[in-house]
């Protein structure tokens, strides 16, 4: 087996990780052993096969069961009431009458959840903040006594956009004031005064972006039970532990007797980081009724308060020489976070994507009266991207210049950032292979009629590689079946089929016998959430070292079988050979002559390679259609390549590929919540009034990766897939608009009135 | 006081007498008969997630009065592919097409899909997309499902035209 000797083993280093776009130093042990990498041409078959998702069955028959479909004996529902003022106090509080109705077991008002769970106090501090909760027989029943609690609010002045929360004489949106702690968030490198200076033209815009929802079809929900003092809590979410963490601290009780489920999850999308009100309230509850307690938001619950992409305005000043040469990036950012959240805004991306030697950024995060913010897939990138590649299109027009040739002009070899060289990086195999695919340099006919066509284009970067801790189990049962045993977690990302591929190749394993255990708290080695794009890069390392030490043990007991030596051994589709004969054994000869002798083999995932940066990287082209009378835009085509390193199960990745770029879509097109200023209310908390993308708006796609393994980035050569996709989908469409009508977009989503007030008159 | 008569309907096959049905053929279906396939997504007819077989024709569950569908014939996803969990060959090519991500939304698309076969026996690709429009994915599974969708047709056109039994789709 290959191995590679690696100082302090054992001993524990620092390591970055990159999460969403922060950088996180951690300690992690060094692990035992330090697999050699799985190169571009190390001959694989299962890693990189278009393997059917091996939980597809389930999914097809209707036998998944998601936290909806769990139910306990004796099992009750829960509802939680919500705020019906954007600020103030509760001034009366009378759950008389619906304590009073049948089928109701309990109701918590103001005071009654313990501090830490931050639940039901008197303060408002945005419409629809959970204020109570019931508990009763059914479904129906809680939310009949829902209704039956009568609240009454003393109303106070809010801010339910950024610049009411900054206006001089804003009111407060809430106790330690309007700005997030980190606001302004300023980011710099070289001198902007100088870059100007040396730009031939410089432009100016303003961009804005839409506050964009994450809109799982399956609700955030969580159903408990106490046994003891243990509490179980089936819950959909893309991290067991930290949901764990979560709710041992609210509940104040130990790790190890809370158990977090997860098996089946209906998306997540980023907005299912951990537990929420949802989860207290049913942990609570059970407890108090002694009951298992299932609380669900409903649809509209699920839209107005489970978290969303923050609006931006993005001020971008960006500057060139005639050749295209950038020399200054210049943003000035505002983003209303919501009640909550992290200054997580768009000026990441601004600072990765191109060389460029003056940049700047100045991110203002406010709090406003409104349900907070989470992460949505490419957070702060996606928003960015629009913002960016507006500017680099705008630049291209003034320049006179293809933006193709603009974006190659300015390429970047190294992370522009911290002038680390990357694990890997074919941005420009993208903009070749993409371009040549799409026909970006087919010239076009001149338009004439109403219904003019556009093309655009739009490049993406996103930090995707993963990192520690995170660790795996490989375990040979005496028939040689194997469980992958993993606390991670799929959220219909396909974690469960791409980690089963990497343990069977790297076990020499028939995939068939091959089973990823993941999605539970109490059996499972600790993983971390799944977000970032991260699970591949962080599990996928361990399982395949877990499965290296299970074959190692399993060739040390068939050597003295075979009459040979364990290095003498090979294994392929469960089946040990021994090299230059033609001896050979079965595992599961192996393992009945083992009789219970348990193969259990231990993987961690080591620490990130000092000094690199690792990113997946792409490039989108879009093709729209645009009614000039309507405003109506039609997507026709979108080409997307993309660099990921290697690809574990390309089917799999292309699915991601392709919603992802169906969410950006949605952005671009349709996609906004509308929060009344004066109410502070939502006003379309539906699914038809929130439009995302059907069936009948779906382009041709082209979806693809440009090869190559990232040997340098992990020794699976994988790099993370999910959220690239949807950061570029925005901004190509947007410029193929632009170019249709023969104007600029600085706003999305492009609604057709939107659109009708952009085309020039003469049109 | 809601009705409450006592009723007979048949759910993939199956007899069941029902007491005192008070709510839609949704809550039915996953709460009384604990056949919980069929999601729950927006519960007023906007998702297509609830999509069932009343009699033969597409509704939504969500929608649909439990109390209105004595006598009736049900199918939901549970019931495309056999008691034992095997499956037809509309739910072998969701697989092979990689056509759920999620899931969630997956039941109603197969019944949906379901549905459009047995009335199109070779739709187009605008026949597929207008008859599946209104079933949402939010993973953006669309182009899978359609692709799914049209290797069933093919492969049912030609095992008719072979006449030999329904076959299963291969090959991505
Ligand atoms: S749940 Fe019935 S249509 Fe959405
Ligand atoms: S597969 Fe997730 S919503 Fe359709």
């Amino acid at each position: 087996m290959a191995r590679k000797a690696k100082p302090k083993a054992g001993g524990f280093v620092p390591t970055t990780v990159e999460v969403e776009g922060r950088t996180e130093t951690r300690i992690v042990e060094v692990p035992a052993f330090e697999p050699e990498p799985w190169t571009t041409d190390t001959p694989l078959h299962i890693v990189g096969a278009r393997v059917p998702r091996m939980d597809a069955h389930e999914k097809v028959n209707g036998r998944a069961r998601y936290t909806a479909d769990i139910t306990r004996p004796g099992m009750l529902h829960a509802v939680i009431v919500r705020a019906h003022t954007a600020r103030g106090h509760i001034a009366q509080f009378d759950a008389s009458a619906a304590r009073a109705l049948p089928g109701v077991y309990d109701i918590m008002g103001p005071g009654d959840a313990p501090a830490k769970t931050r639940l039901f106090g008197t303060e408002i501090f945005y419409h629809d903040q959970p204020v109570a909760a019931v508990c009763a027989d059914t479904l129906a029943n809680a939310e009949r006594a829902a209704r039956a609690i009568a609240i009454s609010y003393n109303h106070l002045p809010f801010a339910a956009i950024f610049d009411d929360a900054a206006a001089p004489d804003a009111p407060l949106v809430k106790p330690g004031g309007n700005f997030a702690p980190q606001s302004p968030v300023i980011i710099e490198r070289g001198e902007i005064a100088a870059g100007l200076a040396a730009a031939d033209i410089v432009i100016t815009r303003e961009f804005r972006t839409p506050v964009q929802l994450h809109s799982a079809l399956e609700p955030h929900g969580a159903c408990a039970e106490w046994e003891g003092d243990r509490l179980t809590v089936w819950e959909s979410t893309q991290g067991i532990f930290r949901t764990r963490g979560d709710v041992a601290r609210a509940l104040d009780i130990p790790q190890s007797k809370v158990r977090v489920i997860k098996d089946y999850m209906g998306g997540g999308f980023g907005a299912k980081n951990g537990a929420g009100p949802h989860t207290y309230v049913a942990a609570l509850f059970a407890k108090r009724m002694n009951r298992a307690v299932r609380c669900l938001n409903d649809r509209e619950a699920e839209q107005v308060d489970s978290g969303n992409r923050p609006a931006t305005v993005q001020r971008v000043t960006i500057g060139a020489k005639k050749n295209g040469t950038l020399t200054v990036i210049q943003l000035s950012a505002d983003v209303p976070l919501g009640i909550s959240g992290w200054e997580g805004g768009p000026a990441q991306i601004y600072h990765e994507l191109y060389a460029c030697p003056n940049v700047r950024s100045e991110e203002r995060f406010a709090y406003i009266n409104a349900s907070g913010m989470q992460a949505f897939r490419g957070p702060g990138y996606v928003e960015g991207a629009f913002g960016l590649e507006g500017a680099m299109n705008a630049l291209a027009t003034a320049l006179r210049m293809d933006p193709l040739a603009l974006r190659r002009k300015n390429f970047t070899k190294k992370d522009p950032r911290q002038g680390r060289p990357y694990s890997g990086n074919a941005l420009l195999a993208c903009y070749t292979e993409g371009a040549e695919r799409f026909g970006w340099n087919t010239s076009r006919a001149a338009q004439t009629g109403r219904v003019s066509r556009g093309v655009g284009l739009a490049a993406q970067v996103w930090p995707t590689g993963g990192g520690p801790p995170s660790y795996a189990h490989v375990r040979i049962n005496a028939d040689a079946s194997v469980d992958v045993l993993a606390g991670t977690q799929d959220l219909g990302t396909g974690a469960r089929t791409v980690l089963s591929q990497i343990a069977a190749e790297a076990l020499g394993a028939n995939l068939s016998h091959v089973r990823a255990i993941i999605g539970d708290t109490e059996h499972l080695p600790y993983a971390g959430n799944s977000w970032g794009s991260m699970t591949t890069p962080s599990v996928g390392p361990a399982v395949r070292m877990a499965a290296m030490d299970a074959q190692s043990q399993l060739f040390q007991a068939a050597a003295a079988m075979l009459d040979t030596t364990p290095d003498m051994l090979d294994a392929r589709d469960s089946r040990l050979t021994v090299r230059n004969t033609d001896r050979s054994m079965s595992f599961a000869d192996v393992c009945k002559r083992l009789g219970n002798v348990m193969i259990y083999g231990k993987g961690s995932r080591g620490p990130n390679p000092a000094n690199t940066a690792i990113n997946t990287f792409g490039v989108q082209f879009a093709e729209v259609e645009v009614h000039l009378d309507t405003g109506i835009v039609k997507v026709l085509r979108i080409v997307a390549a993309h660099d990921a390193g290697r690809i574990i199960n390309p089917t799999l990745a292309e699915s991601q590929l392709e919603g992802g770029i169906l969410q950006g879509m949605g952005y671009a097109l349709t996609e906004e919540r509308i929060l009344d200023r004066r109410l502070g209310m939502v006003m379309n908390p539906s699914l038809h009034d929130y439009k995302i993308p059907t069936m009948a708006d779906v382009p041709q796609i082209d979806a693809f990766f440009v090869a190559g393994a990232d040997a340098a980035a992990n020794h699976t050569g994988a790099r993370g897939i999910a959220e690239p996709p949807v950061i570029p989908t925005a901004p190509a469409i947007a410029a193929a608009v632009a170019d249709a009508i023969g104007a600029e977009v600085l706003q999305i989503p492009l609604t057709p009135w939107r659109v009708l007030a952009s085309v020039p008159a003469r049109r | 006081m809601a009705i409450s008569l006592p009723m007979q309907l048949t759910v993939n096959g199956r007899l069941h007498r029902v007491a005192e049905p008070q709510g839609t053929l949704l809550d039915l279906l996953r709460d009384d008969l604990a056949l919980t396939g069929t999601k729950l997504v927006c519960d007023r007819g906007e998702c297509g997630a609830c999509t069932v077989l009343l009699d033969g024709r597409t509704v939504y569950a969500c929608l649909t009065l439990a109390a209105a569908c004595d006598g009736t014939t049900i199918t939901t996803v549970e019931g495309l592919g056999g008691v034992d969990g095997s499956m037809n060959d509309l739910q072998q090519a969701f697989i092979t097409h990689d056509a759920a991500q999620c899931g969630f939304c997956t039941p109603g698309q197969l019944i949906a899909a379901h549905d459009l076969l047995v009335r199109h026996a070779a739709p187009s690709e605008s026949e597929i997309v207008a008859a599946m429009s209104g079933n949402l994915c939010r993973c953006g599974t669309y182009p899978k499902i359609v692709r799914a969708i049209q290797a069933v047709a093919a492969a049912r056109h030609e095992s008719s035209a072979t006449s030999a039994t329904p076959g299963v789709p291969r090959g991505a």
